[in-house]
């Protein structure tokens, strides 16, 4: 066997390695979607409660105060920015699309006058801002996927306790997420989202807003607005959290797959290159003997 | 007599959904039965435990702490910040 030839086997082999990983890889990633998808269903009721709740004592009562629901809380011009991005590569452009959007962001608010303080969780954030010497303020890496809920919570209570510090330092004035929103296993995009100041949906403008019913509220309505608030905050930062997840992992089959079938190519391509240096060889060989016999033909002499 | 659609949520899962004739859980003023035709109440829930009583008298008890519940036309939502992880007694 020619050295060409062993070159392109060689090659066939590590690409044949190479698929059986991206294959494994793709079909975990698979198995993850669904799992991470029905924990993205299992916080909607709690989300829908929250929502409905703080929709029913927001007609209760008209003059609602909350920190976080004044429109204008302008003070010391800080915006944080909560990015997630995943701890692990091979997911294709997940982690830096939503970088940039981030970035993107940051850069908005920049010229709007702001400050952006940076939150990010998954180490391939962290790393990014570590890299260009401008580490975030506060960074959760690495994660683990079984916790997301109690990260969550951690989360919102960092934030929550920086939006409402009083030291203007630490202060924020309005908190934006950046996450990537699940829409099916085969479509996710990035997306930059406002929770602070909260928008509470009023009714008189939408026209097709539920009807609340007249709710008697323990202890009162404001004690209950109080509660409800931050833990509305928490549910949306639990949900982008898990629909980011579920996001990772759908990311991550779509890469694996592709890259499964540029193995599958890569071997194809070998394949066809072996077997046409192996054809050479053998028509070489050929030449030769054929060559050899007409020379000794040619040279006269009679026994053989 | 008709019963209450329960529905117990905490922040990332869903721990118990059903029918049941009688809820009683601890709100942050005093523990609150919740009954069939009770009028709507949004309430502010302390730390103690939620007792869900199926209608043929099976109870089912869980410690939480911290959440609300909402009673709106026999639909009981709870909604929990931390549970534990198994029910105590069955």
């Amino acid at each position: 066997m020619g050295a060409q030839q062993r070159e392109y086997k060689k090659r066939i082999r590590s690409a044949q390695g190479m698929k059986k990983i991206f294959k494994a890889q793709e079909m975990i990633a698979a198995a993850r979607i669904s799992k991470a998808h029905a924990r993205v269903l299992a916080t909607t009721p709690y989300a829908d409660a929250i929502t409905r709740a703080i929709g029913s004592v927001a007609t209760h009562s008209s003059d609602l105060e909350h920190p976080f629901l004044e429109q204008d809380r302008t003070s010391t011009g800080r915006a944080g920015i909560l990015l997630i991005t995943s701890d692990r590569g091979m997911a294709g452009s997940y982690s830096p699309t939503a970088i940039r959007m981030a970035e993107e962001l940051a850069n908005k608010l920049r010229a709007e006058g702001k400050t952006p303080v940076m939150y990010v969780v998954g180490r391939k954030g962290e790393t990014y801002y570590r890299f260009r010497n401008r580490p975030a303020h506060r960074a959760w890496a690495p994660y683990r996927e079984e916790e997301l809920g109690a990260l969550g919570a951690e989360i919102a209570d960092v934030v929550t306790a920086d939006l409402l510090s009083t030291d203007p330092a630490v202060h924020l004035d309005e908190l934006y997420a950046v996450g990537t929103r699940f829409v099916s296993r085969f479509q996710q995009f990035a997306r930059a989202t406002r929770l602070v100041p909260i928008q509470v949906v009023d009714g008189s403008e939408t026209g097709t807003a539920p009807t609340y019913p007249l709710y008697e509220f323990a202890p009162d309505a404001e004690a209950v607005l109080d509660q409800l608030i931050p833990r509305y905050l928490e549910s949306r930062i639990v949900n982008i959290l898990m629909q980011s997840m579920a996001s990772e992992h759908a990311s991550r089959q779509k890469a694996m797959k592709t890259a499964t079938d540029n193995a599958e190519t890569q071997i194809r391509k070998f394949t066809r290159l072996a077997n046409s240096a192996r054809q050479a060889e053998i028509t070489q060989e050929l030449t030769e003997i054929v060559g050899g016999a007409d020379a000794l033909a040619g040279s006269g002499r009679k026994e053989r | 007599m008709s019963t209450l659609a329960v529905t117990f949520v905490s922040a990332d899962r869903t721990l118990w959904t059903g029918e049941a004739a009688q809820v009683v859980v601890p709100a942050i003023d005093g523990s609150m039965g919740i009954l069939p035709r009770m009028q709507p109440t949004l309430a502010v829930l302390g730390q103690g435990r939620v007792r869900i009583i199926a209608e043929n008298g099976e109870a089912s008890e869980r410690e939480i702490d911290g959440g609300f519940v909402s009673m709106d036309q026999d639909v009981v939502t709870i909604a929990v910040d931390t549970a534990a992880r198994h029910e105590t007694s069955r």
